[in-house]
């Protein structure tokens, strides 16, 4: 298969779900009244200057990685077959944790912020693993697990934030943690700008971009070119095949469950590192469920997860010039929505398509059968006379 | 069969395609009301789709079906039973957790004021089972039943939609030898009462004991019929392959004195409260030697290789290999240390099927090249070596990127031996190893087990084909129950004296003896 169709093959379904989604956002808006062209309109206008136009890239960007890693920790476990849903509790607890204990420290800047990172995927590794032991000694599913580990994570972190680790001072209107120093945070990367000749915006760019990038490439090797992942998706796509082969499926179980963890840890780190410096009432939430619908989109693949993040990013970003075009906001939430379900549909259309077509391609290459191959490869067998 | 009754099928020059290929050819059929017609032809021949499109399916590309002499054309299945037409699928379509009465009627309820009129359907069930002696009992739970008692549900739900024509599909697939014969008794009285049956098999010694008359097809075309009681079984076998078979030929012994593998006194337990699935099972195979495996499947032979290959945790005895014993070893460590696995079901325990071949060609081989260099994939040695095989087992594919669902059971199959053969295992686990594959391949299979067995491979073969078994094995044993009953010599042993001792009756005359 050329490299062309092998592209193409992967970005149908997406493509497919995003035309979808799209059409039925403009049916929904049809009936509610609103101008479809015209909200376009609106979301693809990211300002009248270049300086405005960068603002609008940067947001975009800064809202993108959170919800990459959040996509590609749900992938880890969609990979071989394990539905992390609680990517949600695994990163508040994370976040808070790595915030409370990169605020009490000092350390030199490098080894600060890479403490902070450290336990921030202990902390989602650990909370994750709840998930897997409870999966391999008791047989709990993890869909359970998770979904009840989101509430008592939730639950969790606000005792935690309005008790041993406030650091707000009593009766201010946003409970949060103590401050991280300077030394724990992580600058933006807004030189790029300039180096480009181009406006620096006001807001900077996160400087955690580089780490989720460095992250993607190390999960997509690990996945796609180590004897790990190959043992990892061998289980999602037939534990039986997978446990003959002598992979050990339990502790798969543990080890895909805690590298999902982990990088689920990181998703709150973007924002904790680059803008608010302390978990608060307010930090940002729901990025582990939009995590699921991102790696949905993105095929379960790094590459596509990014393009996912980015899709996803554009359309929350948004909601504020839609509000100020007197445009309901909600039409994002709608078109959000229907991507998930238009993407469950395509994958499974795209699937079938590209079956098919190899199973033609198969057909081709093997049939008819070669006449002599039949009778030259007769063995000394046994078919019976029959009884008598 | 006389001029004046029309036929109760006749099929005229049907033919079928599908994208790239020819499924059916100019089918020529001709079946007479009243008689068991058997059509039998090897793995892809084309006996399925042919009846799918009997049973309105799908529809012939060219073509004529007469049913009692009218043609039809058949949409659905739908139109196939309003024309009379009944099909017993191979795999049975019932729900568990319903009666036999609910099974029966489910899809063509009688009802009596928007409810079930449980009385009518009743009373036509026992109508139904009294008349063909199929002793049903309409208010047992389908979960209860055995698998006979499954497959005459599954008769009586075809009769009781009016059918006068049934298809069965591979109807003895699914049974055990006793079941059978009283399989066969149930056509005979189904016959007598003027019905049709055609039956589609390939196990030629069951079509000449039941037929009134048989087709052969073979590469998707009709290539004769033949009469059950002037052809035999080899004539059959010839018609089908299209060549002469060659006769079982006397082997020399390959036997070594060096044990590979040891088991003692095996026992692998069952679910609490029920006995032990493998008890007390020993057995040596020594370098280039087969040991058979004989037994109705569900005795034990499954869970045996399960935990040879350390899947199964055994609750007693010790698994030796070489000089090692591998009890405790993990799955990987046992397959590192030369333990080959041809498993019985290849989509369950073989495959990834939506994976490419080449990654396929990695499973069960993770740890050792040339799949893998240190903790990575070598992806470019892997699709090399996949091609090798291809080549080299004669893998039918356009090429290694190809997913394993595109390929034929026996090219699947084909692949997995090549890939365990590529390692040199020093045992080999060789369970079902040309079960659902084509003759063509199932000869392959063969040859590349003998050839191994030469060159000092240890093979424990479990089979339900008892010519294999004899034609392979140096040594057979025959389990029951979980253990070991008799040991036999394959040289001597006949497939009825074997089929006495895998009932457990070592004097009764085994079915499948006529």
């Amino acid at each position: 298969m050329t490299l062309v169709r092998r592209v193409g093959t992967l970005l149908l379904a997406p493509a497919l779900a995003v035309a979808i989604a799209v059409v039925i956002s403009a049916v929904v808006m049809g009936l509610l009244g609103v101008s479809p062209v015209q909200v376009l309109k609106v979301m693809v206008d990211l300002g009248d200057t270049p300086s405005q136009q960068i603002t609008a890239v940067v947001a975009i960007l800064n809202r993108a990685l959170p919800l990459f890693l959040a996509g590609l920790a749900v992938a880890i476990g969609f990979r071989m077959s394990l539905f992390n849903i609680g990517v949600e509790g695994q990163y508040r607890m994370a976040t808070i944790m790595a915030a409370t204990i990169g605020a009490a420290v000092a350390l030199p800047a490098p080894l600060h912020i890479a403490l902070i990172i450290v336990v921030a995927m202990a902390v989602g590794a650990i909370w994750a693993g709840i998930v897997a032991v409870l999966k391999v000694t008791r047989g709990v599913s993890e869909v359970i697990s998770s979904i009840m580990l989101n509430f008592i994570a939730l639950g969790l972190a606000s005792y935690l934030l309005t008790g041993p680790f406030r650091g707000s001072p009593e009766g201010a209107s946003i409970v949060s943690t103590a401050q991280i120093p300077e030394s724990g945070r992580l600058g933006g990367l807004n030189g790029v700008f300039d180096v480009l000749g181009l406006a620096n915006p006001p807001r900077q760019l996160y400087g955690f971009l580089l780490i989720a990038v460095v992250v993607g490439v190390v999960i997509w090797v690990l996945l796609q070119r180590t004897r790990f992942g190959f043992d990892l998706r061998a289980t999602g796509l037939s534990p039986s095949a997978a446990s003959a082969s002598g992979v050990d499926a339990r502790r798969m179980v543990v080890k895909t469950m805690l590298l999902s963890g982990a990088v689920a840890g990181l998703v709150g780190l973007p924002d904790l590192l680059g803008r608010t410096y302390e978990y608060s009432s307010d930090f940002t939430s729901g990025l582990g469920f939009l995590g699921i619908a991102v790696a949905l989109l993105g095929r379960n693949n790094p590459g596509g997860i990014a393009l996912a993040a980015i899709l996803y990013a554009f359309l929350d970003r948004a909601s504020v010039p839609l509000q100020s075009a007197s445009l309901p906001s909600s039409v994002v939430t709608i078109i959000q929505g229907t991507i998930v379900l238009a993407v469950v549909v395509a994958n499974e259309i795209a699937g079938r398509i590209t079956r098919r077509a190899a199973e033609r391609a198969s057909r081709q290459s093997s049939g008819p059968p070669p006449d002599d191959s039949m009778t030259t490869r007769q063995v000394p067998g046994v078919v019976s006379e029959g009884t008598p | 069969m006389t001029e004046s009754t029309p036929l109760a099928v006749e099929l005229r020059g049907i033919t079928k395609r599908f994208p790239g290929v020819v499924a059916n050819s100019d089918i020529e059929l001709r079946v007479a009301r009243g008689e068991v017609h058997a059509i039998v032809g090897e793995n892809g021949a084309g006996k399925s789709t042919l009846m799918k499109t009997l049973y309105g399916m799908h529809r012939p590309d060219e073509g004529q079906i007469l049913v009692d002499g009218r043609e039809v054309h058949l949409r659905s299945p739908n139109d196939a039973i309003a024309a009379g037409i009944g099909m017993v699928h191979q795999h049975f379509m019932l729900a568990d957790n319903f009666t036999v009465l609910e099974n029966i009627v489910l899809g063509s309820e009688p009802t009596k004021g928007g409810r079930l009129d449980r009385a009518t359907a009743r009373r036509r069930i026992t109508e139904i089972s009294d008349s063909y002696s199929l002793g049903l009992e309409p208010d047992a739970l389908v979960e209860e039943l055995g698998v006979g008692d499954r497959q005459r549900v599954e008769i009586a739900k075809v009769l009781y939609r009016g059918a006068t024509i049934l298809i069965l599909d591979e109807p003895t697939a699914v049974l055990v030898p006793q079941e059978v014969d009283e399989l066969f008794g149930n056509l005979a009285e189904l016959k007598r009462e003027g019905l049709t049956v055609i039956f589609i098999s390939h196990k030629l010694d069951e079509v000449r004991k039941v037929a009134d008359s048989i087709t052969v097809i073979r590469r998707g075309t009709t290539v004769g019929t033949a009469d059950p009681r002037t052809t035999t079984a080899r004539q059959l076998a010839e018609m089908m392959v299209g060549a002469e078979l060659p006769t079982p030929a006397t082997r020399d012994s390959t036997v070594r004195e060096t044990p590979v593998l040891r088991i003692d006194h095996l026992t692998v337990p069952g679910a609490p409260g029920s006995r032990a699935v493998v008890d007390d099972v020993s057995m040596t195979v020594r370098e280039g030697e087969v040991v058979g495996i004989a037994g109705v499947e569900g005795n034990g032979q499954s869970e045996l290789i399960d935990a040879v290959l350390g899947l199964r945790v055994p609750s007693a005895g010790t698994v030796v290999l070489g000089d090692e014993d591998i009890t405790d070893w993990s799955t990987r460590q046992r397959r590192e240390g030369g333990v080959g696995f041809i498993p019985e079901d290849r989509h369950r325990q073989g495959m990834l099927l939506e994976a490419p071949l080449w990654e396929n060609r990695i499973l069960g081989h993770q740890t050792r090249p040339p799949a893998v260099k240190g903790a990575f994939i070598d992806r470019k040695a892997a699709r090399e070596d996949t091609a090798r095989i291809m080549s080299e087992y004669d893998v039918r594919a356009p090429g290694p990127n190809t997913p394993a669902v595109a390929l034929s059971g026996g090219n699947q199959q084909k692949l997995i031996v090549g890939r365990e053969m590529s390692a040199h295992p020093r045992v080999l686990l060789a369970a079902h190893p040309t079960r659902g594959v084509d003759v063509g391949a199932q000869s392959v299979i063969w040859e590349l087990l003998k050839d191994a067995r030469a060159e000092g491979l240890g093979i424990v073969l479990v089979s339900a084909d008892l010519e294999e078994l004899i034609g392979l094995s140096d040594t057979l044993h025959v389990m029951l129950r979980g253990q070991l009953v008799a040991t036999v010599d394959p040289r001597q042993v006949t497939p009825e004296e074997l089929g006495g001792y895998m009932t457990g009756g070592h004097e009764a005359t085994p079915a499948g003896a006529a």
